[in-house]
Parts: C-alpha cells; sequence; structure tokens
C-alpha cells in the first residue's frame, strides 16, 4: 500500500495543527511519532495545540465504562513509590536531596512546565568522537546546596514517560542525576552529554545509573559551561558508555538546564 | 480501596485539584487520594485501548508511578486534573501499544463508539459536561466516513495504517478522510471558542 495514492483530489493541508491532531489521536507511529515528540518539547505553539486538541478530545473518555482494577494494582503502585523514595533517600545525603528535589517540585509547580524545556532538534545531533575527560561519581560526599539556586533539567526518555532529574550546584563541582523509575536492559547504557554554548565538542557527564540518584564530581572543563539554558542530551551506548575512537550512539533524549 | 462511587461533583473535582497541588508538593498521601478518586475511569481507559486485563493493569500501575514521579508536569492553568489525568492515561496505553508488545485494539471498529454505560459513568469522575457537548455537536457534523474513523483512533488507538488496512483503503485515502475530518474539526471547535 503506497503512501499518497491518486484517488484523493482533495489535498489537505498537513500544517502544525493537523499535526498535532493526529499526535493527539495517537494516529502516529515511527518517524513521524518521533519528529512530532521533539517539536512538542521544541516548539511551544504546537504544544499549546497538542493541549488544544488533548482538551477537546478528553470528554470523549467520558464514554468509555470504567471500570475497577484488582487490589493488588494499588499495592503495586505503593511498593514502586516507596521503593523509589527510600532508593533517593538513602542514596548520599538524604536530607539536602529530600530538600532540594522538594524545592525543585516547588518551582516547577509555580513556573509551569513547558518552559523548563528548551530543546533542539531531536535526533540529529551528531556526537564528536573522542571526548575524555569523564566525570567520576563520587557518592561519598554530601552535596553543598545551601549556597546558590540550582539549575534543574528534565530529560524525557523517549516513548518511555520515564525521565533523568539532572540538578546542578552553581559554581559548585556537584551535580545530581536522578534516573528513579529508569531499569537496566542488560544491554546498554545510556550517557549523559552536556552540550556547549559555544559550540565546541560535547563534554561526558557520565553514565547514568539506572533507578538512582548520583552525585556525580564534575571537572572544571565541565562547570564552566553549566549555566541557565545549557543543554544536555542522552544517547544510548554499549555497556561502560561510550567506546574511546568511537562515535557516540543515538540521541535517546534532551533537555535544558533552567535556573530554580 | 473499595470506596464508594467517586460522585461527579464539583467537590470531587476541587478535592482532585487539591491533591494534584499535594502531589507536586512531593507529598506521598496524595497519590492514594488522586487514585482513590481516579482508578475506575483511568483503568476503563486503559482496558479500553489495550483489551487486556493484565496489560491495562500495569499501565495504569505505569500511570501512577509516572504521576508521582512527574507530577509537576501537571499545569493547572491548561487542563482540569481529570481531563488532564484522563490523557496522560490513554496516552501510556497507546505507548504500551506501540511497544508492540500487545496485540491491542481488541475491540473491532464497528464497536468503537457503544453507548456509555450510565451505571458506570455515575461511577466515575467526568470530564467535562460543557466541552462534552460541544465535541459532539462538532463530531456529528462530520461526514461519517471521518467521523467513524477518528473516532476508532481515539478509542481503540488505531494508527493511519491499521485503520487503512482494516478499511482495505490506500494509506493515503486513510490519511485524507481523516485530515478532512479534522481540518472541519478544528473549524468547529475553535468557532464555538
Amino acid at each position: 500500500m503506497s503512501d499518497e495514492n491518486g484517488m484523493d483530489r482533495e489535498e489537505i493541508k498537513r500544517d502544525d495543527p493537523m499535526l498535532a491532531a493526529e499526535f493527539s489521536l495517537g494516529l502516529l507511529e515511527g518517524q513521524e511519532l518521533l519528529a512530532a515528540r521533539g517539536k512538542l518539547a521544541s516548539d511551544p505553539d504546537f504544544a499549546w495545540r497538542k493541549d488544544w486538541w488533548d482538551n477537546w478530545f478528553a470528554p470523549w473518555t467520558d464514554e468509555i465504562s470504567g471500570a475497577e482494577p484488582s487490589a493488588k494494582v494499588w499495592d503495586e503502585i505503593e511498593a514502586r513509590v516507596r521503593a523509589a523514595s527510600t532508593h533517593a533517600e538513602t542514596g548520599l545525603d538524604s536530607a539536602n536531596v529530600v530538600e532540594l528535589q522538594s524545592k525543585v517540585r516547588r518551582w516547577q509547580w509555580v513556573s509551569g512546565l513547558t518552559s523548563a524545556a528548551a530543546v533542539a532538534a531531536l535526533a540529529l545531533v551528531v556526537l564528536p568522537a573522542g571526548t575524555d575527560s569523564v566525570p567520576t561519581p563520587g557518592a561519598s560526599e554530601a552535596p553543598q546546596i545551601a549556597a546558590a539556586n540550582p539549575l534543574v533539567a528534565q530529560v524525557p526518555i523517549g516513548d518511555t514517560g520515564l525521565r533523568l532529574d539532572v540538578t546542578y550546584i552553581p559554581d559548585s563541582e556537584r551535580m545530581l542525576v536522578g534516573a528513579i523509575g529508569l531499569t537496566a536492559d542488560g544491554v546498554h547504557d545510556h550517557e549523559l552529554w552536556l552540550v556547549p554554548a559555544d559550540g565546541t565538542p560535547l563534554q561526558s557527564l557520565g553514565v547514568v545509573t539506572p533507578g538512582e540518584v548520583r552525585s556525580v564530581t564534575l571537572p572544571k572543563e565541565i562547570t564552566q559551561n553549566m549555566g541557565d539554558g545549557a543543554e544536555l542530551v542522552l544517547t544510548r551506548e554499549p555497556i561502560g558508555g561510550k567506546p574511546e575512537a568511537q562515535d557516540a550512539g543515538p540521541v535517546v533524549a534532551q533537555g535544558a538546564f533552567n535556573q530554580v | 480501596m473499595a470506596d464508594g462511587p467517586t460522585p461527579a461533583s464539583a467537590e470531587a473535582r476541587e478535592a482532585l485539584k487539591a491533591a494534584m497541588a499535594r502531589l507536586a508538593e512531593g507529598d506521598r498521601s496524595a497519590l492514594e487520594d488522586i487514585y482513590r478518586a481516579t482508578r475506575v475511569k483511568l483503568f476503563g481507559i486503559c482496558l479500553r485501548i489495550l483489551g487486556d486485563r493484565k496489560e491495562a493493569e500495569d499501565a495504569l500501575q505505569d500511570v501512577y508511578v509516572n504521576l508521582w514521579q512527574r507530577a509537576d508536569r501537571y499545569d493547572p492553568t491548561r487542563a482540569s486534573p481529570i481531563s488532564w489525568l484522563a490523557t496522560f492515561a490513554r496516552n501510556r496505553a497507546i505507548d504500551r501499544l506501540r511497544t508492540g508488545k500487545v496485540r491491542g485494539g481488541a475491540v473491532p471498529v464497528e464497536e468503537a463508539a457503544p453507548l456509555p454505560d450510565q451505571a458506570q459513568l455515575a461511577d466515575s469522575l467526568m470530564v467535562d459536561a460543557e466541552q462534552t457537548a460541544q465535541i459532539h455537536t462538532c463530531i456529528e457534523g462530520l461526514d461519517e466516513n471521518a467521523r467513524g474513523h477518528i473516532r476508532a483512533a481515539f478509542f481503540d488507538g488505531k494508527t493511519y495504517a491499521e485503520l487503512a488496512e482494516h478499511a482495505d483503503v490506500p494509506l493515503g485515502t486513510m490519511k485524507s478522510w481523516i485530515r478532512r475530518g479534522l481540518q472541519r474539526l478544528r473549524a468547529c471547535l475553535e468557532a464555538s471558542e
């Protein structure tokens, strides 16, 4: 079955509002779906229009009969939420992490969400080979978060509905990478990269540890590029991260820092 | 969890709104309140899209765990909580369909628009009566072909390709039927705003 078939006399213009409708209904798949997701993150008008359609279609769900899930569903939700929270709290410096997370949440609540992501074109970023200065995860020291308002970035992970939460304390060498809810597939690791604003090569922020909030110590060459609006990308790599002298794997997610 | 029906009342909506705000503040107990108030509706949506109880329960779990992790994503200025949650649940169910783990779309297209079961409806939080009326008016204005396929996309999570295959027409034909419908739908909805 070929795509555009000669049967159609009346060509319908597929403008952005149309694409948003198709996206909202769930008609898209493959590359088109990916492209729409990228657009959602980078184009506020498109995001607005997607919400517009969602809001109009949502009343249709009232026509769907409700149903009672079995009682174990809540038990499992509760267990997963508790496990995630405990993980975060036992990570490195529980009080600070929790306080910081709560501060970040409050800020996100107040500021609205879409503003949090200034994101470039999806899946088109070509990473340079041979990026060194991989930072070392350091779980021993407590992050100092009292001094300045942190920079936060949310990096939604492809079609999983999950995201990374990255928090950096300005003028420090401390960064928190939260990957709660992510699980390892046993075949890949995910590596986080900073995209310096000056166009210089991407800098590795290390391999993400699924299911944990990790504290990472960054070298000065990296911290000097950290700032409001600094972009992040996440790539899929072999276990252990990007091999030396090879191109990085595909970009699976991206986001940008915003000052809290 | 075996609470009675959740009335589609203003109080219920306000309570849900408050619980969403608490959740965004990191209050874990808010999640249980939200679950109690919305599980019946959201599970119905997952079940409808996925057509399989086990899959739908897994999807439902993901919905609430994700909600906990990403409560900040909800913007009260853009949508009512129940509207947003219903959309969120439907999207999660469709994501699950698209990952290929599920066969999905167990309900044939012909049955895509069953009459609502009034008894069941009373048990779940409704989205918005006024908006419901308007979308109905506008969708009724479309020709039967476009209407049927747009609804099948919504209720069964069908892609263009699946709809075309089912209707046994070329993909391009299906796209132009639906796009023509969406164009009219948009004009009608915008005129009502």
